[in-house]
């Protein structure tokens, strides 16, 4: 198995429509885990595992680490988008070649999901860190770059 | 409707080995973020903005520099007071 690309969870999809995910500055938490190429990712991906997950220690924990959300806003040529801070995994020694970001505090009023997976991230390449810094930097918060966009 | 990220999705990963970032890298990180000017803009507007980056990012540099220094006094103390001068002689000079 191994990553073949970036998508954006069917589940996820769905999950907007049963109102799951709140991505205000400061509402759900969504975390960002690193996994080898072992990992098996693809649109149909619904929820986080631990399995092939990169770790280290108190930097790296299981789950990965919780990233700061950009508030959603429409900035242009009617495409919705929300995005994150870049986040930075400090002094690790790590190698990765994707992530997946996923949400761990979901509205189950409607529906009942745990750890529900939002956007699966392929890196092309292993990246690696020793006794270094591990930085995902997103791309910018406009309407034609944004990581999650809704036209 | 259409929802994204897809193949035109473009975020980055750095990383280093043996050291974390240096004010330089991560002033032209912010710097990015700050400016973003497409290849297809008008030359006038392009050179122009490509400009305020290459400044904005000299002072990004400039202050996170001083942050560091400033965040190094207050270790240097922290770990003074807490005992351990040699340590801390070796923190400042970094």
């Amino acid at each position: 198995m191994a990553f073949t690309g970036n998508f954006m969870c069917d589940s996820f999809k769905k999950e907007l429509l049963y109102g799951v995910h709140d991505f205000a500055n400061g509402a759900d938490v969504f975390n960002l885990a690193l996994y080898d190429n072992n990992a098996d990712f693809t649109a149909d991906t619904t929820a986080y595992t631990a399995t092939n997950e990169q770790t280290d220690g108190a930097n790296a924990p299981a789950g990965g680490k919780a990233l700061t959300n950009v508030d959603p806003s429409v900035p242009g040529s009617n495409t919705a988008i929300t995005s994150f801070n870049d986040l930075t995994f400090s002094t690790v020694t790590i190698t990765a070649r994707g992530a997946l970001i996923y949400n761990t505090t979901p509205n189950t009023t409607s529906i009942s999901v745990t750890n529900p997976a939002v956007v699966v991230l392929d890196f092309t390449a292993d990246k690696t860190s020793t006794s270094g810094d591990f930085t995902i930097v997103f791309p910018d918060a406009t309407a034609a770059a944004a990581i999650i966009r809704i036209a | 409707m259409k929802m994204s990220p897809a193949d035109d999705l473009k975020f980055e990963v750095h990383t280093t080995s043996g050291r974390g970032f240096t004010p330089e890298e991560i002033a032209q990180r912010c710097a990015d973020k700050i400016v973003a000017v497409s290849d297809t803009a008008p030359p006038a507007i392009r050179d122009q903005a490509l400009a305020y980056k290459r400044n904005i990012t000299k002072v990004i540099e400039f202050y996170l520099r001083e942050v560091v220094k400033s965040d190094r006094t207050t270790v240097y103390n922290a770990i003074n007071d807490a005992g351990h001068p040699e340590l801390a002689e070796l923190i400042r000079r970094l």
